[in-house]
């Protein structure tokens, strides 16, 4: 795990216990454009995916823009 | 334990002249209340909450009522719903307290997510890791369980059988005698709500409100200005009873200040008074200038929370008064906590025959009995629905 990624996971764990929506979709989907950069797919989804339903939850805007993004991966009705 | 089946209800249902009360079992008994709750409470609009407690879109309150975990939740559109507070996936509960939801209701299980009315919005991973969809999980079919349910005088109603008819022609007989009351209503705020937990059943906490019978010997407090022969019974058999009064004072602060009075109000409200028990465990009451509302819990055979909310005809009241006006009615509603209490005890008396009824005094007692024990009598009649 870079270095990078260890923060990103460190301010993930703090988000989760803090039970901050907003900042666990902006974090996931940070951790998505990662995954999605390096062309993993399947881990880039997984990632939208957790960030689509905290942003659900937040009532945040990016929830559409997620949506969106997991449905052109056919993932996401 | 006795045999609720067999349970003789005939009595109760004479004319009052020649009835006896309901059996000890429907106080004592854990069947019996089981039995009695899913005729009378599950099978009529029952009152569980308030609507002032989900005042904005977002504000989602859960509820137990009689066990069922519900959550009233107010939509974006302003309605207020009652679901199954438990997610469609493992029966997880959803809202586990009182507060606002930003977005949608998220399960904090899986996260499978329902839009505030209810329909399932999202199922993560249900495919399988980052895929959402699964052909054999049908979004559409999957959304909250939601009960009817009904908002009036603040006090939201369900019904749990969904076999009762429509709120609006059940509610019929009480709406049109108040049709006059039929305006906004302000809750008075944070000194306006109280509970009382009490020791008793919760069909003794109606039969005591809606009878003035009581009240020179209970309230004595009352019979400087309101003597029993100023009350009168109200009787509207299936409906509600309860009791009138000619002569009540308008309530006012150490300066002679009052509340504002309900707009519109014929002149027979100008000392006129009136407290209903709507069937099955709403107890009402209005005056010209406030209203108030309560909401019976039952939690057990022997224990019922009373939730006493106070309301009147303008946002903007005297803090001081309201105060006033909710520190005399607790004393009042704490003045009945014995006497409720007692007959609770004393339904432990073997042979007790449920008691005989004053015909000039008892009658919207004797109402609301024959209305349980004929709601009881026809839910023994049909055939019991699968579990």
């Amino acid at each position: 795990m870079s270095a990078a990624e260890a923060a990103l996971d460190a301010r993930l764990l703090a988000a989760h216990a803090a039970g901050d929506a907003a900042a666990l979709a902006a974090l996931y989907a940070e951790a998505g454009d990662r995954a999605e950069a390096r062309g993993a797919v399947d881990a880039a989804c997984f990632f939208l995916t957790q960030a689509y339903v905290f942003a659900l939850e937040a009532g945040h805007a990016a929830a559409a823009t997620l949506h969106a993004r997991l449905v052109a991966h056919g993932r996401e009705a | 334990m006795p045999d609720t089946r067999h349970d003789d209800l005939s009595s109760v249902l004479r004319d009052v002249a020649q009835a006896t009360g309901l059996p000890n079992a429907h106080y004592t008994d854990p069947a019996t209340f089981e039995e009695e709750s899913r005729a009378v409470l599950h099978g009529s609009w029952a009152g569980i909450g308030f609507g002032k407690d989900v005042p904005e879109p977002g504000d989602a309150n859960p509820i137990d009522f009689l066990g069922l975990p519900l959550v009233a939740v107010r939509g974006r559109d302003g309605a207020v719903r009652v679901f199954q507070n438990i997610c469609r996936h493992r029966g997880m509960i959803l809202v586990p307290e009182r507060g606002k939801l930003r977005g949608v209701i998220r399960c904090p299980y899986h996260s499978w997510s329902y839009a505030l009315d209810g329909a399932l919005v999202a199922t993560p991973h249900v495919g399988g890791p980052g895929q959402n969809t699964h052909a054999a999980v049908d979004r559409a079919k999957l959304g909250l369980v939601e009960l009817r349910s009904h908002v009036w005088r603040d006090v939201i109603f369900v019904n749990v059988s969904g076999e009762a008819p429509a709120f609006e022609a059940y509610a019929a007989p009480v709406i049109d005698r108040w049709r006059e009351f039929e305006q906004p209503l302000f809750h008075g705020g944070a000194d306006s709500s109280f509970t009382l937990d009490v020791a008793t059943n919760w069909k003794l906490a109606v039969e005591n409100y809606c009878e003035s019978y009581h009240l020179p010997w209970v309230h004595p407090g009352l019979n400087s200005y309101s003597r029993l022969e100023d009350h009168y019974n109200i009787e509207a058999p299936g409906s509600h009873s309860g009791q009138g009064t000619l002569v009540y004072r308008q309530f006012r602060g150490r300066n002679g200040e009052t509340f504002p009075d309900f707009a519109g109000l014929s002149d027979r409200w100008n000392e006129g008074a009136e407290y209903i028990a709507f069937y099955p465990n709403v107890l009402l009451g209005v005056h010209r200038d406030h209203a108030f509302a309560i909401v019976l819990e039952p939690r057990a055979p022997d224990r019922t929370v009373e939730h006493i909310e106070i309301y009147y005809a303008a946002e903007a009241t005297d803090p001081a008064l309201r105060q006033a006006n909710a520190a005399l009615w607790k004393t009042v509603f704490e003045e009945d906590i014995g006497v409720v209490e007692g007959m609770q005890r004393g339904r432990r008396a073997s042979g007790f025959d449920g008691g005989r009824f004053s015909p000039a005094m008892d009658g919207p007692t004797h109402c609301f009995h024959a209305w349980v024990a004929g709601r009881v009598a026809e839910a023994r009649g049909r055939p019991r629905a699968a579990e």
